[in-house]
Parts: C-alpha cells; sequence; structure tokens
C-alpha cells in the first residue's frame, strides 16, 4: 500500500480529467459515481496507510524520520541542478493523507444531496476531484517546489469552486478576491524559496533537512526563508492581516466550503510550515513571528465571529480562529499539538459546515435571524450540529478538547501571556458557537414562513454527517490514548529544554480555565441567544461603534480595498506614463523633433542651396543683358576692333 | 632694291586697304580694299621668298594660292551681296544689323 | 538541398508559387498557404529528429546542419547556416506559430493572395534569423522580417494601421541601423575581416573593453527596440492592437524572440565585457519591464492591448534570465522565450476570435460570457492561467527559472520583480470577472461557439501549454547542454555573477 503511495494523488487527477472531458453534463450525469469510486478508493489506500503507520505496524526507516522517501526526476539542469517529482511520507502526511481523502468522500457523497439539480454537476465533481488531487500532491510531495506547485494548484481550483455559480456577482467576485489575496501571500512563499535555493540549490525536504542541520543555512537567511514561507501561509491559511479572503469565499458551495475552507486547504498554511520546521526551529524571530500571527488571528477573528449573523461567515470566522490556534501552536513548539489540532478540527469543522449547508439547503438563506427552532424539523442536522458545537467549545473529553489543550499547553510552557490570550479565545469560541447553535435550532422560529417549509436533508447529506459527528467524539480521545497521535507526529527540536522559558503550572490550572471558559461562553450565549433576542439587541445598539468594528473586520478590508484602489491609481499613472511621457515625449516626440529639422533643412534647401544654384543662372542672364549693348551688329566696327587688337599685339609683341 | 623697300610698299598698301575697308559705307568697296590687303601680303610674301629663301618656292605658291582663294571669297562675297541686296535693298554695311544686341 | 535551408526558403517557394496564381482563386491560395507552412513545420521536425543536444563544443558552439557557401569573397561573406541548443527549439515555435497562424488566416477576406505572399515571406525572414550564422546574413534576413511587417500591419489591420505600420518600420530601422554600425564595427575589428559569428566569438579576446561596450550599446539599440525592453516598447501595444490577429500572433510569438535570441547569440557571445558591464543596468530594465509593463497592461480596457501589454511584462523576465548569466538564468529564459510564444500565441487568437464575433475588444463590453460560450471560456480561462505563471502550466517554469537564476545575485531587483506575478494575476483575474463571470449580458445572446478552424488553431497551443506545462524537460533536455556550454563560455569574466 504505501509503496503505491503516488497514486493516491494520480487517481483523483486522471478522474478529474476524465469527468471533465468525458460523459454528459447535466443533472442526471452519472460521471459523480465515477468521482466518488475514485475517492473511496484513495480513501482506502489512505486509511490503511494511516493506521499502519499510527499503529506502528510500517516502521519509520532506519534512522530517518520518514516512511517513505521516494523520487524520479522532473527537471534536471546546469550543473547538476534538480527537481524531483517525489512523496516523503512521514507521520504528519499520512495523517493528512487521511484527512484529506476522508473529508473529499463524504463531501462528495454529501454533494450528491446538496447539488442534485445543477445544471453543471459534472463539472463540479471534475473541480472537485482536482483540488482533491491537487491537494493530496501538497500532501505527500517530497520537493517544495512541487509542494508550491500543487499549492498554486488547490488556489485555483478553490477560485474555481468559489466561482462555480459565476452567473452571480457575489461568487465571481469573491472567486477573485480569494485568488488574488492569497497570490499576495505567495509572493512571500516565492521569496522565500528564491532565498532557499540561493543557499543550499535543491528544494527537495530531506536534503534540505540534513543541509540545515549542518548549518549550511545562516540564521538571517533562515529567519527571512521562514518569514517568507509564513506571509505565504498567511496568504493560504487566511491569517491576519490577509484573512480577508476566507469569509467572502463563503459565496461558494457549502460543500466546497466545508472541504476546501475548512477542512483542507486552509490548513495547507500550517502544513506548509511543518514541513519546514527545520527551518524556523532555526531561526527563533521567525517562530516567534508564526506565534504571534497565529495567536492575534485565533483572537481578533473571534471577535469578529461574535457579532456575525450569516451562519457560514460565523463559520469562517470560527476557522480563521482555529487556524490560528494551530499557527499559534507550531510557534510555541507544539509541533504535534498543531497537528493534532489541525486534525480534529477538520473532523468538526467539516461537520460543521456540512451541518450549516444542511440548514441552509433546506431554508434557503444564510441569516440566522431568520432560523430559530429548527430542532424540530431537522432532528439529524441539529443533533450532529451540537456534537460539533460542543467539541469546538471545548466541552471536555470531546476531540477538541484533547488537541485545544495540547495547543494552550505548549503556549503555556512557552509564554503564559499568550496561554491567558489563548484561554480567553477558547471562551471566545464557546460563546459564539453556542451563540451559532441556538439562533439556529434553539428557541422560537423567527421566519415561520421559512420553517414551516424547513426540512431534514436525504440521507446522502445526513450520512456523511453522522460518520463526521461520531469523528468529532472519539477521534481525539482515540489518537490522543497512549500517545499514538504523538508518537506518530512529533519533531525533536534540539535543545529546546532551555526555550520553556514559561512555568509549569500546577494540575489543575489549565484544565480548570478551560472547562471554566467553555461554561462561560455557553451560559452567556444561552443567556442571549437560546430565548428573546431583547437582550443582546440591547448590548448591540449600546456598543455599536464596537460592534461595527467587528463587522467592518476591524476595516482591513477597507485597508486591502484602498490598496487596490491605489494600485489602479498607480497603473492608471503608469500607463498615463507610457502613452503620455514615454510614447508621446520621447517616441512621438522624437519623430515631431525629427520632422522639425526635416522642416528646417527643406528651408535651407530651398533658400540657400537651390537659391544659390539659380542665382549663378540669373547672374549670367543679367550680364549678357548688359554685355548685348556692345553688340551693334556693324561688321567694320568688328574689324575695327580686331585691328586693334592686332595692332596692339603686334606693338607688345614687337616692342619685347 | 632692297627687301625693305618692298616691305614699305606692302605695308601702304595694307594700310590703304584697311583704311578703306573700315572706312567705305559700300559693301563692294570694302571687298575691294580687302583684295588689297590680300595683295600686301602676296607681296610681302614675294619679297620675303626672294631675298631670305632665294632657293625655294614656299612664298611664290602660297601667293598663288592666295590669289585662288581672293578670287573665290569675291565670288562668295559678291552672292553674299546679291542676296542682301535683294532682301534689304542697299548694300551699304552700315545697315547690316541683323546681329545688333 | 540541406536541410536547414529547405525550412529556410520553403515558405518562399510556396510564396512565389501563389503570385503566380490568379487573385480569384482565394481557396487554392489559402490550401497552398497551409501546405506550405504545414510542410516547413514537418520539415522543422526532422531537424529535430536529427538533432542530438548533447553534442555541443568545448569554447564555442558547436553547430550542427552547417551549411557554409562562399557568398561575396571579396568581403569574407559567407552563406553560413547552423543550429544548436539555443535556436532549435526557437524555429520550431516559428513553424508550428506559422502554421497554426495560417490556419487561423483563412478568416482573411481581403486581398487574400498578397497577404499570404507577405506572411510567407515573412515566415523565411524569422527562420533565416535564427539559422544564420553569419552577421550579414543575419542582418539581411533581419531586415527582411520588417518589410513584410509593414504590410501586414499596413494593409490588413486596424482602424489606425498605417499609423501603426509606420511606427513600427520606423523605431525597429531606428535599432537596425545601429545594430549594422556595429556589425561593421566587428567586422573591421577582427582580422581578418570577417563576419562569421563563431570566429568573432573567438576573436574578442583581443577587444578593449570599451570597444567592447560601444558595440554592445550598438547592437543592444536594434535588440531592445525587437524584444521590447524598456523604453523602446511602445511601438508595440500599437502594432498589436492594429495588426490582424494572425500577424499579432507572429509578432508576439516569433518577432520578439529575435531580440532575446540576438542578445544571447551576438550581445553576450560576442562581447562578453560589453554585456557585464550591462549586467546592473539589465536588471533595473527588466525589473521595469515586469512591474511596469504588469501596472500599464492592469490600467488596459481593451483585452488586446493588455495581452500586449503582458507580453512586456513577460519579456522582462526573459531579460531577468539573461542578468543571471548562469545555466539556470540562460535556461529559464529561452524556455520563457518558447512558453511565451505558445501562450501569448493563444491569448491572441482568443481575443480574435471574440474580435470577430463581437466587433469590439472592450472588457467591460462583455460579462457572463462563461456560460454563454463554455468552451471558448474554458481554453482562455487556461491560457490566462498559464499567462499568469501558474504551476502545472508552461508559463510557470520559465518564469521561476528566470526568478531563480536571477536570484543568485541581484536580490534587491528580482525580490522587487516578484511583485509582477501579483499585478499579473490581478489583471488577467480581472478580464476573466468581467469578461466572462457575473451575470449574462443579453446584448451577446448571439454570440457563437468558437468554430472549429479557430479551434484547430488554438487547440495545440492549448495542449502544448499543459504538456510544457507538466513535463518541462522536453524544451530543457533540448536546451540544457547547450546553454551549460554557453553559459560557462566566459566563466572568468562573470565571476562576480557567481
Amino acid at each position: 500500500m504505501l509503496e503505491h503511495v503516488y497514486w493516491i494523488p494520480l487517481i483523483p487527477l486522471f478522474t478529474s480529467v476524465v469527468i471533465l472531458f468525458g460523459g454528459k453534463e447535466g443533472k442526471d450525469s452519472k460521471m459523480p459515481y465515477l468521482g466518488i469510486a475514485a475517492m473511496a478508493w484513495c480513501f482506502l489506500q489512505s486509511s490503511v496507510i494511516f493506521f499502519q503507520t499510527l499503529t506502528g505496524r510500517i516502521p519509520l526507516l532506519e534512522g530517518k524520520e520518514y516512511f517513505l522517501y521516494e523520487r524520479i526526476p522532473w527537471l534536471s539542469w546546469g550543473p547538476n541542478l534538480k527537481v524531483h517529482l517525489g512523496v516523503l511520507i512521514d507521520g504528519p502526511a499520512a495523517t493528512l493523507l487521511f484527512v484529506v481523502t476522508l473529508v473529499s468522500l463524504l463531501v462528495q457523497i454529501y454533494s450528491l444531496g446538496y447539488m442534485y439539480d445543477d445544471k453543471r454537476k459534472k463539472r463540479y465533481y471534475a473541480f472537485l476531484s482536482f483540488f482533491t488531487a491537487a491537494m493530496l500532491g501538497l500532501v505527500v510531495s517530497s520537493s517544495l517546489l512541487i509542494l508550491f506547485a500543487a499549492w498554486e494548484l488547490v488556489g485555483v481550483s478553490s477560485y474555481l469552486l468559489i466561482g462555480f455559480w459565476f452567473e452571480k456577482p457575489g461568487p465571481a467576485y469573491a472567486a477573485k478576491k480569494a485568488f488574488i489575496t492569497t497570490k499576495l501571500g505567495d509572493c512571500g512563499f516565492y521569496f522565500g524559496l528564491l532565498l532557499l535555493f540561493s543557499y543550499t540549490g535543491t528544494f527537495d525536504l530531506v536534503m534540505l533537512k540534513s543541509h540545515v542541520a549542518q548549518g549550511l543555512l545562516p540564521l538571517e537567511a533562515a529567519t527571512a526563508i521562514g518569514i517568507g514561507f509564513l506571509i505565504g501561509a498567511i496568504g493560504k491559511s487566511a491569517q491576519m492581516p490577509l484573512f480577508i479572503w476566507l469569509p467572502d469565499a463563503m459565496e461558494g458551495p457549502t460543500p466546497v466550503s466545508a472541504l476546501i475552507h475548512a477542512a483542507t486547504m486552509v490548513v495547507a498554511g500550517i502544513y506548509l510550515v511543518a514541513r519546514v520546521y527545520f527551518i524556523y526551529t532555526s531561526a527563533p524571530l521567525a517562530l516567534g513571528a508564526v506565534a504571534w500571527v497565529g495567536l492575534f488571528t485565533a483572537f481578533l477573528a473571534a471577535t469578529m465571529a461574535v457579532t456575525a449573523y450569516d451562519i457560514k461567515k460565523v463559520l469562517a470566522y470560527s476557522t480563521i480562529s482555529q487556524l490560528g490556534y494551530m499557527m499559534l501552536g507550531l510557534g510555541v513548539y507544539g509541533y504535534t499539538s498543531a497537528l493534532f489540532h489541525l486534525t480534529t478540527h477538520a473532523f468538526f469543522k467539516a461537520l460543521l459546515f456540512l451541518g450549516a449547508g444542511s440548514v441552509i439547503h433546506s431554508v434557503h438563506t444564510n441569516d440566522m435571524r431568520e432560523m430559530g427552532g429548527l430542532i424540530k424539523r431537522m432532528p439529524a442536522t441539529a443533533t450532529t450540529m451540537g456534537i460539533a458545537t460542543l467539541t469546538i467549545a471545548g466541552m471536555p473529553l470531546l476531540s477538541g478538547w484533547w488537541s485545544k489543550e495540547a495547543v494552550l499547553h505548549a503556549a503555556y510552557s512557552h509564554n503564559w501571556g499568550m496561554w491567558l490570550l489563548g484561554v480567553l479565545t477558547a471562551g471566545l469560541t464557546s460563546f459564539y458557537m453556542c451563540r451559532l447553535f441556538f439562533l439556529t435550532f434553539i428557541g422560537e422560529p423567527r421566519d415561520p414562513h421559512k420553517h414551516q417549509h424547513a426540512h431534514e436533508s436525504p440521507a446522502t447529506m445526513t450520512g456523511p454527517l453522522w460518520v463526521l459527528a461520531m469523528l468529532s467524539l472519539f477521534a481525539g480521545g482515540l489518537l490522543h490514548y497512549n500517545g499514538l497521535f504523538e508518537h506518530l507526529v512529533h519533531f525533536e527540536v534540539v535543545g529546546h529544554g532551555e526555550h520553556a522559558g514559561g512555568s509549569h503550572a500546577p494540575a489543575f490550572l489549565l484544565p480548570g480555565a478551560a472547562i471554566f471558559v467553555f461554561l462561560l461562553g455557553l451560559g452567556f450565549a444561552y443567556r442571549l441567544y437560546a430565548g428573546s433576542l431583547k437582550t443582546a439587541q440591547g448590548l448591540r445598539d449600546r456598543f455599536e461603534w464596537a460592534a461595527d468594528t467587528l463587522e467592518r473586520r476591524y476595516y482591513f478590508d477597507d485597508f486591502f480595498l484602498w490598496l487596490v484602489s491605489l494600485s489602479d491609481k498607480l497603473a492608471a499613472a503608469c500607463f498615463w506614463i507610457d502613452s503620455r511621457v514615454v510614447d508621446a515625449i520621447f517616441v512621438d516626440g522624437w519623430a515631431l523633433v525629427v520632422r522639425a529639422v526635416a522642416a528646417a533643412s527643406d528651408f535651407f534647401d530651398d533658400y540657400f542651396v537651390d537659391g544659390a544654384v539659380d542665382g549663378m543662372g540669373t547672374l549670367t542672364q543679367d550680364a549678357g543683358w548688359g554685355l548685348r549693348k556692345l553688340v551693334r551688329g556693324q561688321v567694320q566696327e568688328y574689324l575695327l576692333y580686331v585691328s586693334l587688337a592686332v595692332a596692339v599685339f603686334a606693338t607688345f609683341l614687337i616692342s619685347r | 632694291m632692297s627687301l625693305s623697300h618692298y616691305l614699305v610698299v606692302s605695308a601702304a598698301l595694307f594700310l590703304i586697304g584697311l583704311f578703306g575697308a573700315l572706312t567705305r559705307r559700300n559693301t563692294i568697296g570694302i571687298l575691294m580694299s580687302i583684295e588689297l590687303i590680300f595683295n600686301a601680303a602676296n607681296l610681302n610674301l614675294v619679297a620675303f621668298n626672294r631675298y631670305l629663301h632665294f632657293d625655294a618656292l614656299h612664298g611664290n605658291v602660297i601667293t598663288l594660292f592666295v590669289m585662288g582663294i581672293a578670287a573665290a571669297e569675291a565670288v562668295v562675297g559678291l552672292a553674299l551681296l546679291m542676296a542682301i541686296y535683294r532682301n534689304l535693298n542697299t548694300i551699304y554695311a552700315e545697315d547690316f544689323n541683323l546681329l545688333k544686341g | 538541398m540541406e536541410l536547414l535551408s529547405t525550412i529556410t526558403f520553403l515558405p518562399l517557394l510556396g510564396g512565389l508559387v501563389i503570385l503566380c496564381v490568379p487573385k480569384e482563386k482565394v481557396g487554392l491560395i489559402r490550401g497552398l498557404a497551409i501546405f506550405t507552412t504545414a510542410a516547413t513545420f514537418a520539415a522543422s521536425l526532422f531537424l529535430l529528429g536529427g538533432f542530438d543536444p548533447n553534442l555541443v563544443g568545448e569554447s564555442i558552439p558547436k553547430l550542427q546542419y552547417v551549411e557554409q557557401l562562399n557568398w561575396i569573397p571579396s568581403l569574407g561573406v559567407h552563406y553560413f547556416m547552423g543550429v544548436d541548443g539555443l535556436s532549435v527549439p526557437i524555429i520550431l515555435l516559428t513553424t508550428l506559430l506559422s502554421f497554426l497562424a495560417a490556419i487561423y488566416s483563412i478568416g482573411i477576406e481581403t486581398r487574400v493572395k498578397e497577404f499570404f505572399f507577405w506572411y510567407l515571406l515573412l515566415e523565411v525572414g524569422m527562420i533565416g534569423v535564427f539559422c544564420a550564422m553569419d552577421l550579414f546574413l543575419f542582418y539581411l534576413f533581419w531586415e527582411l522580417t520588417l518589410v513584410p511587417m509593414y504590410f501586414l500591419i499596413g494593409v490588413w489591420g486596424g482602424p489606425k494601421k498605417e499609423f501603426a505600420a509606420i511606427k513600427f518600420f520606423l523605431f525597429t530601422l531606428f535599432g537596425s541601423v545601429f545594430m549594422l554600425l556595429g556589425i561593421l564595427a566587428l567586422y573591421f575589428a577582427s582580422t581578418p575581416h570577417t563576419f562569421n559569428m563563431l570566429e568573432l566569438m573567438q576573436a574578442n579576446g583581443s577587444w578593449s573593453r570599451s570597444f567592447q561596450i560601444v558595440v554592445f550599446i550598438a547592437f543592444y539599440l536594434g535588440l531592445a527596440v525587437k524584444i521590447p525592453a524598456f523604453p523602446f516598447h511602445t511601438w508595440l501595444p500599437l502594432a498589436h492592437v492594429e495588426a490582424p490577429t494572425p500577424v499579432s500572433v507572429i509578432l508576439a510569438g516569433v518577432l520578439l524572440k529575435m531580440g532575446v535570441y540576438g542578445l544571447i547569440r551576438i550581445s553576450y557571445s560576442i562581447l562578453p565585457a560589453g554585456y557585464e558591464w550591462f549586467l546592473p543596468y539589465l536588471i533595473i530594465i527588466a525589473f521595469i519591464n515586469i512591474v511596469y509593463g504588469a501596472l500599464c497592461a492592469m490600467a488596459q480596457t481593451d483585452m488586446k492591448k493588455m495581452v500586449a501589454y503582458s507580453s512586456v511584462n513577460h519579456m522582462g523576465y526573459c531579460l531577468l534570465g539573461l542578468a543571471a548569466v548562469s545555466t539556470t538564468g540562460f535556461n529559464g529564459a529561452i524556455f520563457q522565450m518558447i512558453t511565451h510564444g505558445i501562450i501569448t500565441g493563444a491569448l491572441f487568437l482568443l481575443v480574435g476570435v471574440l474580435y470577430d464575433r463581437a466587433h469590439t475588444r472592450d472588457i467591460t463590453a462583455f460579462g457572463g460570457l462563461g456560460a454563454k460560450l463554455p468552451v471558448y471560456s474554458g481554453i482562455m480561462a487556461l491560457t490566462c492561467f498559464a499567462s499568469l505563471g501558474l504551476p502545472g502550466l508552461a508559463g510557470f517554469v520559465g518564469e521561476f527559472m528566470c526568478f531563480l537564476g536571477a536570484f543568485a545575485y541581484w536580490k534587491f531587483w528580482t525580490t522587487l520583480s516578484v511583485a509582477g506575478i501579483l499585478i499579473t494575476a490581478a489583471f488577467f483575474l480581472r478580464m476573466m470577472q468581467k469578461v466572462f463571470l457575473g451575470p449574462f449580458n443579453e446584448k451577446w445572446k448571439d454570440l457563437p461557439e468558437i468554430n472549429l478552424r479557430e479551434l484547430i488553431a488554438v487547440g495545440p497551443l492549448a495542449v502544448l501549454t499543459v504538456l510544457f506545462g507538466v513535463w518541462p524537460q522536453l524544451i530543457l533536455g533540448l536546451t540544457d547542454p547547450t546553454v551549460k556550454m554557453i553559459s560557462n563560455m566566459y566563466e572568468h569574466m562573470f565571476q562576480l555573477v557567481r
């Protein structure tokens, strides 16, 4: 199984090509089943690999930190410079393989129900398969350049899928915004790659690691590369300040949001940082930046989620916030905890999105103010959503609890201030998630008409929900059990013992605080949103400025819009210069100068050169007119002249 | 009789001819004066031949040529004169001013 | 007859035959032209088949398919043709684009006979430039491309065609004159006097640095206009916008490459000291081309003009690669040349397809075409993504290698140039959003889908875009041995950059 791991990305790739070019488009297209079958195979293969590696059935290669490392040359040029197409399977890669294929499979099944009457179903499944292929390629690649390629390709599939309903202006705009914003981050990634290559001459992760271990990478370079990669990760994983694209990306079909913008693509940034963690550990400044970016993102996104009424936007902010947690985990040397959180988050966040999709599918609105009391209409959705809400909110012993605790623990042992903000964020998370749940499912129906027509979703949609709900309940505990996950995914930081600046907390403090904020958030949410919304509305009116700031996302959007308009102005200015200065002055102006010179020389030619020629003629003529007076036509006169001349000459000759 | 005597006579002849050619109004007179100039030259040639190159004949021969040419020239001149007279009805040289500038 | 001469003069033969056909027989003329270009392309495939990329010289390029005849013995001018890994891919690109654009040219309705005659003559000049290894011959072919281009733009172009044609002609001629001076300077500086490029490459050791710099500038003026490098680029948007679609394709796909080719073949190989002196300026010009070209493209509302400015941007990547003076950079520059020819050629064809139908190229005039023209939109999207450098498509590899090469030494300017990637993405995506996405503009409800002729012209380019993106070694394998040799030719002079 493991040695054929390269089939895992290739199968969806071929499938997507087949789906795109084969079969008939339309509601009744059979192509989706092909996609699901291919995905099921990939899932099977990935889960076998995952469980075998997890349980130690497949051992690490001798003396190495990975299970498989195979590659073939893709590009080779110059003095032995090569880029390889290769697979590098280590703990995180095996985990991600499992997560990605699982969520992809579930989302594809779910989409059967969600997209059942879409007229471009075939294209949708082709794009989904293509996305999965690119994401899996990103996961397994042994080369950073190929990882970058896959990184861009998931970006494109995200663009295509966000803009899937491109006839509407919203998705069309959101797709572009997502692509360009992440591209802005990619410039940092690009820079990091260039700098990395200029020092090491390779993109191969294994070789890079040994180069770094040998100290080939100076501290400044490692820091710059780390910051560059971090900028890339900020774009892709929607961290501060480039998170602005993710809430807008919710314009896409909800299953897409679940797959791409919650569980898989957005964690690519986290995965990138994890893959090159050896660079970060050698550059503390870059790692610190990772931690602070993650922490602030987690906190600010959580506050933004508090005021949002669009169910998917709340989830989007929550995703940003949770991604911030992962970043924080990585930044405080909690490598394992971050990837652990990534895994559990994939399950419960996908569940939340799919649940939200089920709700939207049923009531045809995103606005939570028009929902309420749906638990009676959609029991399965409500139950699974409830499980997911508790999981993300940090209910003890559920999946989210274990991973979040691990992150916060790592933060505490690094810097207790970070921990404090992290715990605060956890409280906020508990609050806004419970708020979402209460607004949607509990209380009185606020829009009776919509409530009337609400209905439970078909089994193709609730099935995946239940699977994910089970995983949300138990996966964390199971993986945590016996340190299984830690065994699979860990990173030895050389000399990190001294880094642990923070103190060891009393055993009860960390879990205690977490449970406390969880209950606090739950309680507040219940008080404010379970019944009438009057109190909540009152609070909102009282702190309107705060609500406004939050709803405008701390003006980050405005900042970037300003940046866009600035670049538009810059572009217009450049074009003005090009057409009015460079072209008009240096080219056409030059032509004008030449023409002026030509006119001048024409003048000179006419009046001086040609004038001289004509003047010669006129002079001769005038002289002629004068001389002709001498000629009188008298023969004897001529003879006289001749005689006189002869006489004179004769005299001259004789007298000489 | 020395060469000088001949030359003096020849010069006198030449001057008389020249004077006639310059002053006569009648074109026939001018032609006749020109004949005098020819003859002055002829006399010169004969005299030089006689005194300077006694054995040679060049001078005498050229004189004969000149006389022949003079005769021919008189014929052409008179014919031209006839043509002019028919056109202009005059033989006075001052009336022949077709080439006047 | 030898293969290179066959490839070069086959189009001329076709052109002469076309001249003998009565102009009313339009179908026959088109058929002849397409047949000729197809045959030329087939012949160039033979060239590829017999070409051994690993056969390279030690210190000067080892040519293959060499033909050398005395032409003007009193001046030492030879008919000297030959190819190496630098020229073979470009020759293939030329013949392929000529073939595909000829198919697209079936759409030309007026004065068909003259069109194809000039078109084929143009192909002769283009192929000749890349084969000629004698500067005199090179210059002859170089100028030979000018006249047909002048007529092709001036007769079959858009509303301002005459102005565009004259501007193109004069601008290019302005550069060529300096190049001629440069050629003469080289001729008289070499002993014995020669136009032979290979001999000149060996002779440069005896020339002073200042002489090389002066001659380099003369050549650069000629080449920069063709590339086009800032600030000699302003003929390009105008000429592109006014030229008929197939001519735009040739212009962007091949003519611009003559400049970059010349920079490697002549400026670098014959005048290394001048090249070395120019490097700091070259990198800045590359940066300006990339960022400024992209910004100018962003300001456009005319699709064709946008693509034209994107060419300025993309040729900036080539310059970036050239400034690297390394195997990576040179390989990247050549790769970028090839892929730019393919991608931008396809883009011009596609814009032409839309223009033929809608008679406007205004980006804001459309909207939501994606629903109406799925095939067309799909190919357009693929091409746009390729052009903005999406990995997996052809545009990425060349661009990345150019950056990689240049970054080794020119860290500051290369880093700034990375912004160009972002701007490129921005204007292509904005164009796609306005034209293909969003609500459908009912005004275009009768717009027909791309037809077979256009699909045949564009299809191969789209396939190649994917092929070269997935398997770039196809091109690199051809160029790399030669480039390795070329970039090590003057190792001692470019120590600084290494």
